[in-house]
C-alpha cells in the first residue's frame, strides 16, 4: 500500500545541517503492522511525520496505493490526511477544553459527517474502547491510559486506512501500555495498516515487521515470526 | 463545528478568568469611551442639520474690510434692506425670511412671568425649518401680527399645558399676544441664533422697533436666511447677490456673501472672507481620540491572544493533524474575538447609558443615544465587526500559520522572532499614544490656566451685572441713588453693551494729526454713564472718568491705550476726536481690558458718554457686607423699581469664565479620555505581565530553589516591559512637543511648553507602568516555589 523511495530530509539551522532521512526505501503492505525502532535522533519520528504528511522531505517519492503524495499542495495534503490517516501521539494531544466525546467527534466534524451519524460513530467507538462512563469528562480528569485510549479512539473514529503511532506507550506504565498495544493489535486484525515508532522492543514484538533506523538509513529489517504466523 | 469552536472559546475564557476579564473590561471601556466620543461627535456633526431642507438653507454673511484691503471679519448678519431685494431679484431663492438674533425678553401669563429667548421673523421662516406643530399649523401661525408661537417647554412653564391655542401672553409688559401655535422644543444642537423659546411675526417687530421697519443699509443687527432651489448653482447665486448689492448700493463697502447655514457651526472660522475651518478641527481631534482609545483596547486584545499562542498552538496542531484547514482555524479565532467584542459592546452600551448623564452635565449639553435609529445600530454593528476583525486578525492569522509538528513536538520555538517584536511594537505604540495624551492634557491645562490668569484689566471680583430693561431704562437715576444709599454697592455704571462682549465696531473716526486720508482700523465703541472705570475696576492711565461736575461731559470721550497708540497720540487728554461727524473731547485714557475673547488682543476702543439708551448696569458690591446681604438688597430694590421683570443678576467673574467654555470642554474631554486611555493601557500591561508570570511559574520556581531573591525575580519580569515604556517615551515626547506647539500657536496669547512637562509626563507614565508591573511581579516572585514545581 505504501511505497517510499529515496526519501531525504535535511534540517538546516544557521550553523549546521542535520540529515534526518538519508535515502530511505520502505514498502508497507495493506494490513501490515510495522514498527520503526532506533536510537534517539535516528530519524524515526521524522519518517513518521513525513508518512503522516505533517512534514515535507527534500526529495524522494511517497506513493499511497498509486497516488504520489509529495506533490500535493497543503490543502490536498490536509484533505488526504483527514480521509485516510489517524494519529496517536506519545503525549496524547487531546484538546483540554473539549470533553472526551467532543475530542473524538472533532475529526468527524472536519470530515463533514452529519451530526446523527457522528453521534452513532462516536458512541460505537467509546463502547469499544471501554470509556463509556468517561464521555463527558475533560482530558485532565482521566488517567494517562484512559487519555491514550481516547486518543486512539479519536484516531480510529474516521476508520482510516493507515494509523500512525508515535511512541504510543511512552507516557504510560506497563499495564496501561499493554492495554494500548492490545488495542492496536485488535485494530490491526480488523485490517487497519499501522506504522508505529517505538523505543520499546516489547511493544515492537506486537508487530509483524520491525525496521531499524540509524542516522537516516534503514540498517536492518526483521520479520516478527510469531506474529506473522499468527496472522497466517 | 461552530458550536464546538464556541465551546472551546468559552471554556478557554473561563479557564483564564483574569485575563479574559481584563480583555473584556478593557475592550468595553475602550468601546464605551469611543462610543461616548462618537455620540458627542455626532451631536456636533448634526448641528443645524435637522430639517429636510437644511442642506439648501443659506444665510447672509457680512464681510468687514480691514486696513490692509483684506477682509477683517466675517459674521452672520445683514441689513433690513437686503432681504426683500434678494427675494425679488433672485429666482433661485424659494423662501426667504428676515429675522433678528435671539433676544431675552419678558413673557408673562398673569403673575407667572419669565425671561425667555424670543425671536422675530418673517412668516416664511416656517418654510425654512420643519418645526413640529403640537397645536396650530404653519399656514396660520404667523398671519396675525400680534400672535406668538411658543415651544412646548415655554407652554409648560407659562400655562402648565400645551393645549393653549388663542390664550394670551403678555410680551415685555407692554403688548398682549395670542398664542397661535405650540411647537416641539428645538433640538439641543440648534444654533444659538435659532434656538428660541418663542417666535413672533416680523410685522409685530415693525410695530415695536422703528429700525426693523425702515429699509436701511447701515444696521447689521439682522439675519437673512433663505432656502435655495436644490438645483441652484451656488456660484451663480453668489454672483447675483453681488450684483443686487452693487446696483442698489453706490458704496458697497460691506460686500455680502452667502454661506450654507448648517456649516456655520463647524466651519465658522473665516479668514479674508473664506471659511478656513473652525470647530471641525476639534471634531477631527475627538474622532482621532475615539479610535485611538479603541485601538489601545484592541491592542490589549491582540497582545493577550498572541501571548497565549503558546498554549493555543497545541490546539491548532491537533486540529491540523486531524484535518482542520487554515480557513476553519482563522474562522474559529475570528469568531472567538467577535464573541468577546459582542460581550464588550453590551457592557459598553451599559456603561454609556450609566455615564451619559454625567457626561452631559460635565459638558453642559443634552445628548441622547438614539436606540431606534437604524443608522446608529448599523454604526455599532460596524464597530463590533471592525473591532472584532482588527482584534482577532493577528492571532487568527498568526496562530493558524503554525505547522502541526512544530506545535506538537516541541513547544513553539521562541514563539518566532516576529511575534515578540510585533507585541513589543504594539505595546510601544499604545504607550506612545498614552504619553501623547498626558502631555496634551498638561499643555491644554496650562494654556487654560495661562489665559485664566491673564490680567483682564477689569476687576471682576464682587462685580455684578444686570440688564437695564423695563422701568429701569427711565428710572436709572432713582435706582442708582437707592442702591448707593442702601450700602449694598459702592459704585454703579450703565453701558450700552455687556462688559465681556462688545458688538459695536466702526471705521469713521478722525483725529488731529491723522496722516491717512481715512481711518482703516476697526474701532470698537461703547457708550457709558458716569463711573465707568471706577465701577468696573479699569485702570485709568491719565485724565479722568466721566463726571457730573463737568456739564461738558456730554461730548466727552475716553479712549483705550491701544486706541491712543493707533492714533499716535502721546498725551491724548484734551485732544479732539471726530466720530460720525460728531466732535468729542478726550478726557481720559484707560488701559485695555479683555472682552469677547481672552485669547486675542482687542481692537482699539473708545467710550462715549451716554446718559440714556444704555442696556446694561454693572455694580461693585460693598465688600463690607456679605455677598448674600448685598444681593438680597440689590434684588429687593430692583424688583421694587421694575416689578414686571424678574431680577436677573449675573456675576461678572462667571460671565468671564464662560468665555473659556470651549477650551474648558476640550480640557474636560482630554483629561477624561486621556485618563481612560492610560488606564486601558495599564490594564493591558497588567494582563500581559500576569500572563508572562504565569508562563514562567516553573522557571521562577527553579530559580528560587537555586537561590534567586524576590528582587531578582521582579527585575527579571519587569525590565523588558519597562524598556518598552522608555522607548515609547523617547518616541512620543518629540511628537507631542511638535503637535502641542502647533496647537498653541493658534492662540495669540499662549503659554510655552515648559521643559519640565516632558520629564513629568514620562515619569508619570513610567511610575504607573512600574506599579502595574511590579504588583504582578511581586505576587509571582513571592509564590512558594514548591507549588510551581509540583505540577508538570
Amino acid at each position: 500500500m505504501i511505497k517510499i523511495e529515496n526519501l531525504e530530509k535535511v534540517y538546516k539551522t544557521e550553523e549546521i545541517e542535520t540529515t534526518a532521512l538519508n535515502g530511505i526505501n520502505l514498502h508497507v503492505k495493506e494490513g501490515e503492522f510495522v514498527s520503526i525502532m532506533g536510537p534517539s535522533g535516528c530519524g524515526k519520528s521524522t519518517l513518521l511525520n513525513v508518512m503522516g504528511l505533517l512534514d515535507k522531505p527534500e526529495s524522494g517519492s511517497y506513493k499511497f496505493v498509486d497516488t504520489e503524495l509529495l506533490t500535493l499542495n497543503d490543502r490536498e495534503r490536509s484533505n488526504f490526511r483527514k480521509r485516510n490517516m489517524g494519529f496517536v501521539f506519545q503525549n496524547f494531544n487531546l484538546i483540554d477544553e473539549l470533553t472526551v466525546f467532543e475530542n473524538i467527534e472533532l475529526p468527524l466534524i472536519y470530515n463533514k459527517v452529519p451530526a446523527t451519524e457522528r453521534k452513532k460513530l462516536v458512541n460505537e467507538i467509546i463502547g469499544r474502547m471501554n470509556i463509556v462512563n468517561r464521555s463527558g469528562h475533560f482530558p485532565q480528569q482521566l488517567s494517562g491510559g484512559q487519555q491514550q485510549r481516547v486518543a486512539v479512539a479519536r484516531a480510529l473514529v474516521t476508520k482510516p486506512k493507515l494509523v500512525l503511532a508515535d511512541e504510543p506507550t511512552g507516557n504510560l506504565d506497563s499495564t496501561h501500555g499493554n492495554e494500548v498495544m492490545e488495542l492496536l493489535c485488535e485494530l490491526n486484525e480488523t485490517g487497519t495498516t499501522i506504522v508505529m515508532v517505538t523505543h520499546s522492543s516489547h511493544d515492537a514484538s506486537f508487530s509483524n515487521r520491525i525496521i531499524n533506523l540509524k542516522d537516516g538509513h534503514v540498517i536492518s529489517e526483521k520479520i516478527n515470526k510469531g506474529r506473522t504466523e499468527e496472522l497466517i | 463545528m461552530f458550536k464546538l469552536n464556541i465551546k472551546i472559546a468559552l471554556r478557554n475564557l473561563w479557564k483564564n478568568k483574569t485575563s479574559s476579564f481584563i480583555n473584556v473590561i478593557g475592550l468595553a471601556i475602550g468601546l464605551a469611551a469611543c462610543l461616548m466620543l462618537l455620540v458627542y461627535v455626532s451631536y456636533e456633526w448634526n448641528f443645524d442639520k435637522h430639517g429636510k431642507n437644511s442642506a439648501n438653507l443659506y444665510t447672509v454673511m457680512t464681510n468687514i474690510p480691514g486696513d490692509d484691503g483684506k477682509i477683517f471679519k466675517t459674521f452672520e448678519g445683514s441689513t433690513t434692506a437686503l432681504g426683500p431685494l434678494l427675494k425679488a431679484e433672485i429666482p433661485e431663492i424659494k423662501h426667504l425670511a428676515r429675522m433678528n438674533y435671539l433676544k431675552k425678553g419678558l413673557i408673562a401669563v398673569g403673575e407667572n412671568s419669565f425671561k425667555k429667548l424670543g425671536k422675530f421673523a418673517e412668516p416664511e421662516i416656517l418654510k425654512l425649518f420643519d418645526y413640529e406643530f403640537i397645536e396650530g399649523n404653519a399656514a396660520t401661525a404667523m398671519q396675525n401680527p400680534k400672535s406668538i408661537i411658543i415651544t412646548k417647554s415655554t407652554a409648560d412653564a407659562l400655562f402648565g399645558s400645551t393645549n393653549v391655542l388663542n390664550r394670551v401672553v403678555r410680551y415685555q409688559d407692554m403688548e398682549d399676544l395670542t398664542v397661535s401655535a405650540v411647537i416641539k422644543d428645538l433640538p439641543d444642537n440648534t444654533s444659538a441664533t435659532l434656538k428660541f423659546d418663542y417666535l413672533m411675526p416680523w410685522a409685530f417687530y415693525e410695530m415695536v422697533d422703528a429700525d426693523a421697519k425702515s429699509l436701511n443699509w447701515g444696521n447689521f443687527s439682522y439675519v437673512t436666511m433663505f432656502l435655495l432651489d436644490s438645483q441652484a448653482d451656488i456660484v451663480k447665486v453668489s454672483e447675483k447677490v453681488d450684483k443686487v448689492v452693487k446696483t442698489h448700493l453706490n458704496q458697497a463697502t460691506q460686500p455680502y456673501s452667502i454661506y450654507q447655514f448648517n456649516k456655520l457651526h463647524l466651519y465658522g472660522k473665516f479668514e479674508n472672507g473664506v471659511s478656513v475651518g473652525g470647530d471641525i478641527e476639534q471634531i477631527y481631534l475627538f474622532v482621532g481620540l475615539a479610535f485611538g482609545i479603541l485601538m489601545i483596547a484592541c491592542i490589549n486584545f491582540m497582545n493577550m491572544a498572541t501571548a497565549k499562542s503558546e498554549k493555543r498552538a497545541k490546539e491548532v496542531g491537533i486540529k491540523k493533524t486531524i484535518g482542520a484547514n487554515r480557513i476553519s482555524l482563522i474562522t474559529q479565532f475570528l469568531t472567538e474575538s467577535m464573541v468577546l467584542t459582542l460581550a464588550a459592546v453590551v457592557l459598553a452600551i451599559a456603561m454609556l447609558e450609566i455615564f451619559l448623564p454625567t457626561f452631559n452635565q460635565l459638558l453642559g449639553i443634552k445628548m441622547d443615544i438614539f436606540y431606534f435609529s437604524a443608522s446608529s445600530w448599523a454604526g455599532i454593528l460596524g464597530i463590533v465587526l471592525a473591532t472584532g476583525l482588527i482584534a482577532g486578525s493577528y492571532p487568527a492569522f498568526y496562530l493558524s500559520s503554525f505547522s502541526p509538528i512544530q506545535t506538537l513536538r516541541k513547544k513553539i520555538q521562541g514563539k518566532g522572532y516576529f511575534s515578540i517584536s510585533l507585541r513589543q511594537v504594539l505595546v510601544v505604540g499604545q504607550f506612545c499614544f498614552a504619553i501623547l495624551l498626558i502631555i496634551s492634557t498638561l499643555v491644554i491645562y496650562r494654556q487654560l490656566q495661562y489665559v485664566k490668569n491673564r490680567p483682564l484689566g477689569v476687576n471682576i471680583n464682587a462685580l455684578i451685572e444686570i440688564p437695564q430693561e423695563g422701568a429701569l431704562k427711565d428710572r436709572y437715576e432713582l435706582y442708582k441713588e437707592k442702591l448707593l444709599r442702601s450700602g449694598a454697592i459702592t459704585s454703579i455704571n450703565n453701558t450700552s453693551t455687556k462688559l465681556s462682549h462688545h458688538n459695536s465696531n466702526f471705521l469713521d473716526i478722525r483725529w488731529d494729526g491723522m496722516t491717512q486720508e481715512r481711518n482703516l482700523t476697526i474701532f470698537n465703541q461703547v457708550r457709558a454713564g458716569y463711573d465707568f472705570t471706577k465701577t468696573n475696576g479699569i485702570k485709568l492711565i491719565s485724565g479722568r472718568d466721566f463726571s457730573k461736575q463737568f456739564a461738558s461731559d456730554t461730548s466727552a470721550i475716553l479712549i483705550s491705550a491701544s486706541a491712543a497708540k493707533v492714533m499716535n497720540l502721546k498725551n491724548p487728554i484734551g485732544e479732539t476726536i471726530t466720530i460720525h461727524e460728531e466732535k468729542y473731547n478726550v478726557v481720559g485714557l484707560f488701559d485695555d481690558y479683555v472682552w469677547d475673547t481672552p485669547y486675542k488682543s482687542n481692537s482699539p476702543m473708545v467710550v462715549m458718554f451716554a446718559d440714556k439708551y444704555t442696556s446694561f448696569i454693572t455694580m461693585r458690591l460693598n465688600t463690607a457686607n456679605s455677598i448674600q446681604q448685598n444681593i438680597e438688597a440689590v434684588s429687593k430694590i430692583t424688583k421694587e423699581l421694575n416689578p414686571a421683570y424678574p431680577v436677573e443678576i449675573s456675576f461678572v467673574d462667571d460671565v468671564y469664565a464662560e468665555l473659556l467654555q470651549k477650551e474648558k470642554t476640550l480640557g474636560i474631554l482630554s483629561n477624561l479620555f486621556g485618563g481612560l486611555a492610560i488606564f486601558v493601557s495599564c490594564l493591558g500591561l497588567f494582563g500581559l505581565v500576569a500572563y508572562s508570570a504565569e508562563q514562567r511559574t516553573k522557571e521562577f520556581g527553579v530559580r528560587k530553589v537555586l537561590g534567586a531573591s524576590v528582587a531578582n525575580l521582579m527585575q527579571l519580569l519587569s525590565v523588558s516591559f519597562i524598556k518598552m515604556i522608555v522607548v515609547a517615551i523617547v518616541i512620543a515626547t518629540p511628537l507631542s512637543y511638535y503637535a502641542m506647539g502647533k496647537w498653541l500657536a493658534k492662540f495669540e496669547y499662549h503659554t510655552e511648553i515648559s521643559w519640565w512637562i516632558i520629564p513629568v509626563a514620562g515619569f508619570a507614565t513610567l511610575t504607573m507602568a512600574l506599579i502595574t508591573v511590579s504588583f504582578q511581579a511581586y505576587k509571582s516572585a513571592k509564590a512558594n516555589p514548591v507549588d510551581a514545581l509540583k505540577y508538570e
